[in-house]
């Protein structure tokens, strides 16, 4: 096309980068953005990292949507819990005091601390936590809506989890014990070969 | 709804809270409970039931001729056995996928269902029908016993274990009783039937600790001693019509190799030292069928007798086992007591007296321990009582492990009767369960989901009650047999009437009754919540 138009080929690569910079200059501006490097939909208000774990679900007549801060959250260090609760049938916010509490998710622990109550902040309830120790947790979300009490639960995981879950517990334990077993059962059969062994010369004698 | 003849007696039903709970008894069916109740004690007191001759001890009756056939092929074939056996493997191995990377919530995992709502009651219900066959295909034993002896079911060799013999305070039943009270504490207190992951963790833990005990040691131990299961299998088995038993006495009279007892070349020695010959109570047979195998006559085989002969003639429980069987009969009362909504109420109370917070685990603790004392302790003061009165030159312990039996039957019915709720009226939506068995992408139960299982149960709710209401009666009329013929061979021993040296264990046997009967009337809280 260019030849019939009887350009040379310095004019067309100007007007090849005229065309690039025409169209750039055209492009709509990116609906996500980026800061430190994370997209912009990973995070939430005043927050510069994406949050740890984020869970919704639904509990009567209210959608709850439940965010932990920072995205690994340790111990001494502060973090925030976000919870956003509105109505299924109207999406109405609901607005009103939530209570966070938190116990130790571990077998034989019974003692449960209560962190805040929370009136909402721009459609959020929003409760801190410093935790001394590395552990998991659990984080109590309670409320009362049209004489009703509402209580959510969620998990808070803080510090790095333990390499090895349950699995892989039983595994190395019943290889353990098979391994024992067996070096132990070996070292009898060679125990006895050595008794025989030397048994045998007294007998012929 | 609770007046009937003009007595009002709601009082007698505690008040159902906010959330769903399964309807009690109807007033009817109480009635009905109350007056065949009343018939059997009149009966007792009339001495009818101790005139009743006993039969020949230990009497069994070949099943007809098709079916013996049947079942001989399939009992001295160990493939059959094998086969259902990785079955069963295969599905606790999901269980445990599932519990550890499914669905957390309970109504939607197949670990959670399963377990609790399917395996747990349906195993109570299928005792009636298979004594303790669930033993031999149990998924615990088969992979402990395919990593430690590594045969699919061929003798192994002696080198596979340590062989060591079980130290002598362990080998009775209280280590599967402590450990019944554990698994209690667990599925009650600390609610492992509502987390998925803790039924997964729970189900890991009795396969370590199952294989550990078949490493170290002599045959299988865990079965024997420390299996909770096990041995409320066995002693409910006791009152089953079905058991593998010698077809014909003499034969094992005869015998002088004992294959049942010492194995044969291929086929294991029978796991729990039994000797088929000498067999009086099925509380250790696991119906593995090496007798079967080993046999070589073929004279052992599944066969059926009266309901209850095995418990009302031939066995012979020593301490730890009366033990274990007023264990039971705590143990499965105070299931019922903890679905009533007054037991959180208690419990809550209780916490607040002793500054208990969190999941109330000290409290509740406390509350099982009175729970499980209080009718243990009754039935001793009971025994105490008609020792001085009647049996004064008999030994306590023979006295309360000779009577213990007759509670027995007590604690099946109740177990079924409470079984039957949750069987029935929770296990509805257990094909998607299947279907579905992590649960990927489910929701909590909705409102209209738990409603729908509240109406609709299984099987018709009336179906239930009676049921139920027919359970609680024969539970009462055999434990009232089983006493008048323990006390039979006692009677020449005292010169005091009949009902004299009857009526303080038949006294218990109508509280305990009566306590399962109004726990029956009670609404009971959905697992479901």
């Amino acid at each position: 096309m260019c030849k019939g138009l009887g350009l040379k080929s310095k004019d067309k690569k100007s007007y090849r980068v005229m065309f690039c910079i025409i169209f750039l200059c055209y492009l709509p501006s990116a609906s996500a953005h980026h800061v430190l490097g994370r997209p912009a939909y990973s995070l939430n208000e005043e927050s510069n990292t994406p949050p740890s774990k984020q869970v919704e679900t639904q509990v009567g007549k209210y959608a709850i949507t439940y965010m932990a801060f920072p995205a690994f959250p340790k111990a001494n260090e502060t973090g925030r819990v976000n919870l956003y609760a509105s109505r299924i049938d109207n999406g109405h916010v609901f607005r009103g005091k939530v209570t966070f509490k938190v116990r130790d998710d571990s077998w034989f622990a019974s003692n449960e601390e209560t962190l805040g109550v929370q009136q909402i902040d721009d459609g959020v309830y929003r409760q801190g936590f410093v935790f001394k120790a590395t552990g998991d947790y659990i984080i109590t979300a309670e409320f009362e809506s049209d004489g009703e009490p509402y209580i959510i639960d969620f998990p808070l995981r803080i510090g790095k989890p333990f390499p090895i879950g349950p699995l892989g517990l039983s595994v190395a334990a019943i290889s353990l014990i098979l391994i024992v077993v067996n070096i132990i059962q070996r070292r009898r059969m060679q125990r006895l070969q050595a008794q025989r062994h030397h048994a045998k010369p007294q007998d012929s004698q | 709804m609770n007046k009937l003849a003009g007595v009002d007696w709601s009082h007698l039903v505690c008040k159902s809270p906010g959330f769903m709970v399964h309807p009690g008894m109807p007033p009817g069916w109480v009635v009905f409970i109350l007056l065949s109740l009343f018939v059997i004690i009149v009966a007792a007191w009339r001495n009818s039931l101790l005139s009743v001759q006993q039969g020949p001890a230990g009497r069994y009756f070949a099943f007809p001729a098709p079916i013996s056939k049947w079942l001989t092929r399939r009992v001295i074939s160990p493939w059959l056995l094998v086969v259902l056996r990785l079955i069963t493997a295969s599905i606790f191995l999901l269980v445990i996928v599932a519990g550890l990377f499914g669905n957390p919530i309970p109504e939607r995992n197949l670990a959670t269902e399963l377990t609790w709502t399917l395996w747990w009651t349906g195993l109570i219900i299928a005792i009636i029908f298979s004594g303790s066959a669930w033993c031999a295909i149990c998924p615990w034993d088969a992979i402990a016993t395919w990593l430690v002896r590594r045969r699919l079911w061929q003798r192994s060799p002696e080198t596979a274990s340590l062989n060591m013999r079980v130290p002598k305070i362990l080998r009775s039943v209280w280590p599967a009783l402590l450990m019944f009270i554990g698994l209690t504490w667990l599925e009650l207190g600390f609610g492992v039937t509502r987390s998925p992951y803790a039924t997964a963790v729970l189900a890991l833990v009795i396969v370590v600790l199952t294989t550990v005990s078949l490493a170290m040691y002599e045959r299988k131990a865990f079965c024997r001693y420390f299996c909770s299961v096990g041995r409320t299998i066995g002693f409910y088995s006791e009152l089953s019509p079905v058991a593998l038993r010698p077809v014909d006495s003499q034969v094992c009279a005869d015998c002088k190799t004992l294959e049942c007892y010492h194995g044969s070349e291929n086929i294991e020695p029978c796991p729990t030292h039994l000797v088929m010959g000498r067999i009086t109570q099925n509380t250790y047979c696991t119906s593995c069928g090496a007798c079967s195998q080993s046999c070589p006559s073929q004279n052992i085989n599944w066969q059926w007798r009266h309901v209850g002969s095995e418990a009302i003639q031939t066995a012979r429980p020593h301490w730890d086992e009366g033990w274990f069987i007023l264990g039971l009969v705590a143990l499965t009362s105070f299931h019922g007591i903890t679905m009533l909504p007054i037991w959180e109420k208690w419990i809550r109370h209780f916490a607040e007296q002793i500054n208990d917070s969190g999941q109330l685990l000290w409290s509740f603790s406390v509350g099982m321990g009175v729970i499980l004392l209080f009718p243990i302790l009754i039935f001793m003061l009971l025994v105490k009582i008609n020792q001085r009165l009647n049996f004064r030159e008999l030994e306590f312990k023979r006295l309360f492990s000779s009577l213990a039996i007759a509670t027995l039957p007590l604690a099946f019915t109740y177990h079924i009767a409470h079984n039957l709720t949750h069987l029935f009226r929770e296990s509805r939506g257990m094909l998607s369960v299947f279907a579905n068995p992590l649960g990927i992408g489910r929701l909590p139960l909705s409102s209209a989901e738990m409603h729908l299982r509240h109406v609709q149960p299984l099987i018709p709710q009336n179906l239930i009650y009676a049921l139920q209401a027919g359970l609680i009666v024969f539970g009462f009329w055999l434990a009232t047999r089983i006493l008048a013929f323990r006390l039979q061979g006692l009677v020449e021993r005292t010169q005091r009437p009949r009902f004299a040296i009857q009526w303080p264990i038949l006294v218990f046997i109508t509280l305990m009754s009566l306590l399962n009967l109004w726990l029956l009337m009670q609404p009971m809280m959905m697992r479901m919540k």
